[in-house]
């Protein structure tokens, strides 16, 4: 009996060992891992009086040559991503000045919703130094989302259109010399965790292009944290 | 049951000869396989055109993945030699006396496990390991799935790969206890319960068999590339955008089904036409009627099923629209497709466990069936009724409203035919001499699992009722009610039961009660933890979840974990008594079917002589145990 009692043990403890090895297996297939801070850059005066000033800079390529997916561009070369990180941490209850340069073309949005500025200061962003509250909706080629999550911490949620790169300056090969570059300023609450994604479909082929780009972390979609100060 | 002699067996057969058929194996086959699907690939992604700049979805590389699974199938299928026969035949050469026992197994010893053997014993093994197999790969995934849920936020599995678990647990489970009690017990079992030498088309048996394992390989393939986003269900139109490892899904439901249809033209042929000189329908084992009422249900099912896997393959690869809405299809053909398969397939699944069960107790009870017809009137009206019910789960899809009230009320009705198997059940074990073993034990526990899959089945057949539940974990709690809690429990009992006659062991018994408490405990703490948490709005196949539902959750982590272990005993208990167990006597149970009258380890074509049948199967008395 006590041998049949050891081995059903060790069957249990072996079966549970391969279960975790799978399980960290595909854990450890999530995408990028790295994460950008955001850089103190003195205080700014808002509606809710004097906060801490800091900058988060970042792009959007049509491939994903670049950075941390190094020159092959990783597991997908022809997906389009943000960079070079898709996990951002920003300090609490601050205003977080995101500066976002688009490389890319685009089409049209499904949904015109994401083509205004939504949870900014004043609703508003610069366009190449412009100011704008809305990108018309077959300009747009991407936008930076947060949402919020219903879990009991601060609610969170900004919506920015970047516009599109016209097709007409798109090259054949590298990136274009005159991408768009569009400011805006968010003010964060309380310590949180964020999940951030781009309302355009640009996920090519697959469900109604929001899959593959659009539905794996690290290219059009990843964290926004914001962390205690 | 009782038995006379009246004719000779067959004469002894000498020693094949050496041909092709004797170099085939499943290794043969795995490379015949991968070499097929490589080469296809290579010259599709060398020959295939490129497509339009208007193409909408990734059509060729759909067409890529198609053809090389389809190169994989067919290779596979050379490489195991199931087209010998046939080719042999077409050729006016018919397989040789001395080829067929070849075929047959004989003399091969353990060889023949690994390859395309038409005795109907080797082939319920096959099935047997097959099962085993599918059940630990769909219980690792069920466990990830339970990990991930075991955090309101989830996050510990990606999103996208958490999606791609839950289509294809989901799939792969449903496969596995289709197969669970049909295939090794209706293979291995079936054909001496009702005195044949074989099945009535052997070479069919194996073919089914093959075809699953065939299958296998395009689900573990569409993992690695982008997986089953869309749940087991794979709508459409959301299956036809999905990413290209949705092939792997299609690939596997078209092998399956053509083994589904092969299995259920080959048993029912066999009950129909091979049944022992007296067994005459009224002497016919219950358990013969719950595998015929399963496979005749399967077999205008799963043509339909293949049938919306070819159009869902059409609309991806080739760009039809037969789902696509926009261009004069309609997601609605879909959903009735693949419904007009999915109800039937719930008591495909369920009937031949249930009677497994009722084939048991009499034994454990020592009393006879209770109202044998009504049994056998419960089996045919869960089989009759359950084709007319599918649309309940299309209440709020939007298709016919007119035709929701017609089909909740085929739906309650279901549970008249239900009720006279609990009914059964119950009459035979009242007033029993109880011999508590493990399937004994199997059978309340079936009623217990049944009665709350059952009862809670009513509330979601109920429109106003479902137009809150569905879409939630409530959902999720009641299918496993009763395709865990009464399918696998069932299925369970039946390999303690029929253990000693298909490995001439003992089934450990001290094991499988271990396994039985660890499992049925950890069942009921995870599912109706689950139930909670459906009832209180979590909905399911979504990776987190507010943390209002936390609780629910963990407590249902917990369970799973003890069921995990659980298996795992099983699991254990099975491969020790297979290779160490206790010598099992040619009846241990002291059963009065014919599959204990044959002698351990059974000869080939199982009787010597065949038997003819005189009374029925549940003459028991209560004076001996």
């Amino acid at each position: 009996m006590f041998k049949r009692l050891v081995g059903a043990i060790a069957t249990i403890a072996a079966g549970s060992l391969f279960i975790a090895g799978v399980g960290i297996y595909v854990a450890s297939a999530k995408n990028d891992d790295r994460v950008l801070k955001a850089r103190a850059d003195g205080t700014m005066v808002t509606s809710k009086g004097t906060l801490p000033h800091f900058t988060l800079e970042m792009q959007v390529y049509p491939d994903s040559m670049f950075g941390g997916k190094g020159p092959d561009g990783g597991a997908h070369p022809d997906w389009v991503a943000y960079g070079d990180a898709t996990n951002f941490e920003v300090p609490a209850n601050s205003a977080i000045t995101i500066t976002v340069t688009n490389y890319d073309g685009g089409e049209s949005l499904n949904n015109d919703f994401f083509g205004k500025i939504r949870g900014t200061i004043d609703g508003t962003a610069t366009l190449n130094g412009k100011t704008i509250t809305s990108v018309p909706a077959d300009a747009v080629g991407h936008t930076f989302t947060v949402h919020g999550m219903a879990n009991g911490q601060d609610e969170l949620f900004f919506s920015v259109p970047m516009r599109a790169v016209p097709e007409e300056a798109m090259p054949d090969e590298g990136y274009t010399k005159t991408p768009n570059v569009t400011v805006f300023t968010v003010i964060t609450g309380d310590a949180g965790e964020y999940i951030w994604n781009c309302e355009y479909p640009c996920g090519d082929g697959t469900i109604a292009k929001f899959g593959h780009a659009m539905s794996t972390m690290g290219y059009m979609s990843g964290h926004f944290n914001v962390v205690k100060a | 049951m009782t038995t006379t002699l009246n004719r000779p067996s067959a004469s002894a057969h000498s020693a094949p000869k050496r041909a092709l058929i004797e170099r085939l194996n499943i290794f043969t086959a795995l490379a015949l396989g991968v070499i097929s699907a490589v080469v296809v690939w290579r010259l599709a992604l060398q020959f295939l055109p490129q497509d339009s700049e208007e193409a909408i979805f990734f059509n060729r590389e759909d067409k890529i993945t198609l053809l090389s699974m389809i190169a994989w199938f067919i290779g596979f299928m050379v490489g195991i030699g199931a087209l010998i026969g046939p080719f042999r035949w077409v050729m006016g050469k018919d397989l040789s006396h001395d080829e067929n026992m070849f075929y047959a197994g004989k003399d091969l010893g353990v060889k023949r496990y690994f390859r395309y053997t038409t005795d109907h014993k080797v082939v319920g093994i096959q099935y047997l390991v097959v099962t085993v197999v599918i059940f630990f790969i769909g219980g690792v995934l069920a466990m990830l799935i339970r990990t991930n849920l075991g955090n309101p936020e989830g996050g510990w599995i990606h999103p996208q790969a958490y999606n791609a678990i839950v289509g294809t647990h989901g799939i792969v489970m449903i496969v596995a206890t289709i197969i669970m009690v049909t295939g090794p017990f209706g293979n291995f079992i079936m054909p001496i319960m009702i005195g044949a030498r074989d099945m009535a088309f052997p070479r069919l048996n194996a073919l089914s068999l093959w075809l699953i394992v065939a299958a296998a390989a395009p689900i573990l393939w569409g993992l690695a590339i982008g997986g089953i986003s869309t749940g087991w269900t794979a709508y459409n139109p959301l299956a036809s955008q999905a990413p290209l490892g949705q092939n792997g899904y299609i690939m596997f439901i078209c092998i399956f089904a053509i083994s589904t249809m092969v299995a259920g033209a080959n048993i029912t042929t066999t009950v129909i036409r091979m049944r022992a000189k007296g067994m005459t329908w009224n002497r016919t084992p219950i358990f013969i009627y719950g595998v015929v009422a399963s496979v005749a249900l399967a077999l205008p099912a799963f043509p339909v099923f293949f049938l919306s896997q070819i159009m869902s393959a059409m609309d991806r690869a080739i760009g039809t629209s037969f789902y696509d809405a926009q261009h004069g299809g309609s997601g609605w053909l879909y959903e009735n497709l693949f419904w007009l398969m999915g109800h039937p397939e719930v008591y495909v699944i369920l009937i031949p466990a249930v009677a497994a069960l009722m084939e048991m107790a009499p034994v454990f009870t020592r009393n006879p069936l209770f109202s044998f017809n009504l049994a056998v009137i419960g089996i045919a009206g869960i089989s009759g009724l359950s084709a007319l019910v599918w649309a309940h789960h299309m209440y709020m899809s939007g298709w016919a409203p007119l035709l929701n009230i017609p089909f909740m009320l085929t739906t309650e009705l279901i549970s008249i035919p239900t009720g006279m198997l609990f009914l059964v059940l119950i009459g035979t074990l009242w007033r029993g001499r109880l011999w508590v073993t493990m399937p004994m034990a199997s059978v309340f526990a079936l009623l217990w699992n049944f009665m709350i899959g059952g009862v809670t089945g009513i509330y979601l057949s109920d429109i106003p009722a479902d137009a809150f539940l569905h879409g939630s974990m409530y959902v999720t709690a009641h299918f496993h009610y009763t395709l865990m809690g009464a399918g696998l429990t069932g299925a369970i009992a039946a390999l303690v039961f029929w253990f000693p006659k298909m490995t001439g062991r003992i089934f450990d018994a001290k094991l499988s009660w271990i396994s039985f408490w660890m499992v049925q405990i950890g069942f009921q703490i995870a599912f109706i933890g689950m139930f909670l948490v459906g009832l209180a709005g979590q909905p399911r196949r979504v990776e987190g979840y507010a943390e209002t539902f936390n609780t629910g959750n963990m407590v249902t982590t917990g369970g799973a974990y003890l069921i995990m272990a659980g298996m795992l005993v099983l699991l254990y208990a099975l491969i020790h008594s297979w290779m160490n167990g206790e010598k099992a006597s040619m009846n241990p149970w002291h059963s009065k079917t014919l599959e204990w009258t044959v002698a351990n380890p059974i000869p080939l074509e199982n009787f010597d002589v065949l038997p003819t049948v005189t009374t029925d199967a549940y003459g028991y008395g209560k004076e001996i145990r």
